[in-house]
C-alpha cells in the first residue's frame, strides 16, 4: 500500500471508530434526555467489573416478574422461549413503580399517561406452567458504576434503608438507568454526556 | 530469521571460494537470501510491542478507576484522540520506515477503541454483558487490522475473539447459550488473515477452533464433536503430507499444517478416550481409540517426522499423554502407590528410549536413514 493511501485508510479508520462510538453515546444521551422517567425500587448484590471498575449490581422490583402477569403465553406452553418481553409499568402510591401486565413479544396496545412500557429480553427454558413461578428478564439495567472505593459504602448503606433507580425509558421501552436514589435524595444524578 | 540469513550467506561465501559454485550464482543465491529474508522480529520491535501492550492495559485500568477528577466528557475526548492520533500516527510512521513503531502506534489505538467502549458502557451504566462489549472490540479491531493490512492487528484481533469466546462459554456451570457464534468470528479472521498476510493469526486461529471444539465436546455429545474433529484432522494430515506444496498454497501456513492436524487428532481421541475411560471393562471403544491414537502417532513420525521437528515434539508428547492415561485408565486400579512410581519409572523410560531413537535416525542422512 502506498503511503498516502495507508495515511488516508487510517484517517478514514479512526473516523469511523470514532464515529461508532459518537453514535452510541448520542442514542443513550437522547433517551435520558427525552425518555419518560419511572423510579424503581432496588437492592444490591455485589460489586466489580474487571473494564469498568467498580458497581453496584442491583436487583430492582421487576427483576423478577411473576409469569401470572404475563397476558400472551400461549395456551400449553411450558416453558420460554428465547423472546422480546414487554413490561408495563405502573406509577404506585409511594412514588416506585411496579409491573402491572407483561407480554411476549410487543404490547398490544400503547401505554397509558400514568404508565410506562420497558423492554426486556428473556432467556430460553423459564417455566411457565406454575402459578407462582417468575422469571427474570434482562433489561440491561442491573449495574450502576461507581467512582472508585465508592461501592462498598453505598452498598451497606443499601442494606439498611430503601434506595431506588431512576430510569428514562425510550418510546420503544430501552431502559437507561438516569439516577441513584436514596430514598429522596438523589446520590448520582447522570449528565447527558 | 536474521541468524539463518546470515549462516547461509557465509556458506554461499564458503562454497563460491571451494570453488562449488561460481561467482554469478553466489550473487543470485545471496539476492535471493537477501530478498526472501523474512522481516525478522527485532529486539527493538519486541520492546514496543510490549510497550504498545502496556500502554493498552494502562488506558483499560485508567478507564476501570472511573476517576472522577477528569470529566468523563474530557476523559471520552482523549480515549478519541489517542484512536484518531494512534492510527494516523501509525500510518506516518509505517509509511517512514518505522514499521515496528507503526504497528505498536496501531495496537495503541486498537485499546483506546476498547477503552471507549468500556467507558460508555460505564457511562450509561450499560449491564449487558462485557461479552458483547468484547465482540465489539474485536470487530473494531479486525475492521482496523483489514483497513492497515496489519499483521500483529490481526492476531490482535484473534486474541480478543479468543476471550470473548472464554468468558461467553462462562466455565462449567453456565447457564448462557453456547457461543457457537465463534465459528463464524473464527472463519472470517481465518479469511482476513489472508489479505493482512498474517501467518501467526492463522496458526492461532486454527489452535483457537481445537480449543472451541474442547468446549463443545465439554458441553454437548462429546463422540458427536471428536469423532469428526479426528476423521477431518487425519484427511487434512494426509492432505498435508502428500500434496505439501498445492496445500500450502492454499492455507498458507509456513508448512506447518501437519502439525496443526496432529494436534487436532490426538485431541480429538483423547476427547474420545475420555469420554469412554469409564465403560472400559465392558467395551472395546478405550482400546480401539487408544490404538489409533498410537498408530496416529507412529504414522505421523514416519510420514511427517524427518521435514519437522516441532511434529516430533508433538508427537512426542501425545505418546506420553496416550501412556499416561493408558495407564490410568487400564492398570490404575490393579497396582498400589509403589507399582504407580515403578509403572512411571518404566513408562518414562520407555518413552525416553523410543524419543533417543528417532532424534537419531531423523538426525542420519535420508539414505542412511531409509536403509535403517
Amino acid at each position: 500500500m502506498s503511503g498516502k493511501r495507508l495515511i488516508i485508510a487510517a484517517l478514514v479508520l479512526g473516523l469511523v471508530q470514532i464515529g461508532f462510538l459518537s453514535w452510541i453515546i448520542a442514542g443513550r444521551a437522547a433517551i435520558l434526555r427525552n425518555g419518560k422517567e419511572v423510579l424503581l425500587k432496588v437492592e444490591p448484590v455485589d460489586p466489580r467489573d474487571l473494564l469498568r471498575g467498580d458497581y453496584i449490581s442491583i436487583n430492582n422490583s421487576i427483576s423478577r416478574i411473576p409469569v401470572k402477569l404475563i397476558a400472551n403465553i400461549p395456551a400449553g406452553k411450558f416453558t420460554s422461549n428465547d423472546t422480546s418481553i414487554v413490561v408495563r409499568l405502573k406509577k404506585g402510591a409511594d412514588g416506585y413503580w411496579q409491573p402491572t401486565t407483561a407480554w411476549f413479544g410487543k404490547a398490544p396496545a400503547p401505554a397509558g399517561p400514568d404508565e410506562a412500557d420497558i423492554a426486556g429480553r428473556v432467556a430460553d427454558g423459564w417455566g411457565l406452567r406454575e402459578p407462582d413461578a417468575t422469571i427474570a428478564p434482562e433489561y440491561g439495567i442491573d449495574r450502576f458504576y461507581l467512582p472508585e472505593g465508592e461501592g462498598m459504602a453505598i452498598q451497606s448503606d443499601m442494606r439498611v434503608r430503601p434506595f431506588g433507580i431512576k430510569l428514562a425509558l425510550s418510546a420503544n421501552g430501552t431502559a437507561q438507568i438516569k439516577a441513584l436514589m436514596d430514598g429522596d435524595k438523589t446520590l448520582f444524578e447522570e449528565p447527558l454526556y | 530469521m536474521a541468524g539463518y540469513a546470515a549462516k547461509v550467506r557465509g556458506d554461499i561465501a564458503r562454497w563460491r571460494e571451494a570453488g562449488l559454485i561460481d561467482a554469478a550464482t553466489a550473487d543470485a543465491l545471496t539476492r535471493d537470501v537477501g530478498a526472501n529474508e523474512r522481516a525478522s522480529l527485532s529486539f527493538g520491535s519486541i520492546l514496543a510491542m510490549m510497550a504498545a501492550l502496556l500502554f493498552g492495559a494502562a488506558i483499560l485500568i485508567f478507564v476501570a478507576a472511573n476517576w472522577e477528577v477528569i470529566p468523563r466528557l474530557a476523559r471520552v475526548a482523549a480515549l478519541f484522540a489517542v484512536i484518531l492520533g494512534g492510527y494516523v500516527g501509525g500510518a506516518f510512521s509505517k509509511t517512514r520506515d518505522h514499521a515496528a513503531i507503526g504497528e505498536a502506534l496501531w495496537i495503541v489505538a486498537a485499546a483506546a477503541f476498547g477503552g471507549s467502549i468500556a467507558l460508555i458502557g460505564q457511562m450509561y451504566h450499560l449491564s449487558g454483558d462485557e461479552a458483547s462489549a468484547l465482540l465489539t472490540w474485536c470487530a473494531g479491531t479486525a475492521l482496523a487490522a483489514v483497513a492497515l493490512r496489519s499483521n500483529p492487528l490481526t492476531v490482535t484481533s484473534v486474541g480478543i475473539a479468543d476471550a470473548w469466546l472464554f468468558l461467553k462459554w462462562g466455565g462449567f456451570f453456565r447457564r448462557a447459550e453456547f457461543p457457537y457464534f465463534f465459528a463464524a468470528v473464527a472463519l472470517v479472521l481465518f479469511a482476513t488473515s489472508f489479505w493482512t498476510r498474517s501467518q501467526a493469526a492463522r496458526h492461532l486461529i486454527i489452535l483457537s477452533i481445537l480449543f472451541y471444539l474442547a468446549l463443545l465436546a465439554i458441553d454437548r455429545n462429546t463422540l458427536e464433536v471428536a469423532i469428526p474433529l479426528v476423521l477431518v484432522s487425519a484427511l487434512l494430515f494426509a492432505a498435508a503430507i502428500f500434496a505439501a506444496e498445492p496445500v500450502d498454497r492454499i492455507v498458507q501456513l509456513g508448512g506447518r499444517l501437519p502439525l496443526h492436524a496432529l494436534i487436532g487428532f490426538l485431541a480429538g481421541l483423547a476427547m474420545v478416550q475420555f469420554e469412554l475411560a469409564d465403560e472400559v471393562s465392558y467395551s472395546s471403544g478405550f482400546a480401539i481409540a487408544s490404538a489409533a491414537a498410537l498408530a496416529g502417532i507412529v504414522a505421523a513420525i514416519m510420514l511427517g517426522g524427518r521435514e519437522s521437528r516441532g511434529l516430533r515434539w508433538v508427537a512426542y508428547a501425545g505418546f506420553a499423554f496416550e501412556l499416561a492415561i493408558i495407564y490410568g485408565v487400564m492398570l490404575q486400579s490393579m497396582l498400589g502407590t509403589a507399582g504407580f512410581f515403578l509403572s512411571a519409572a518404566v513408562l518414562l523410560g520407555i518413552l525416553a528410549l523410543i524419543i533417543i531413537r528417532i532424534e537419531k535416525r531423523m538426525r542420519a542422512p535420508a539414505g542412511g536413514g531409509a536403509a535403517a
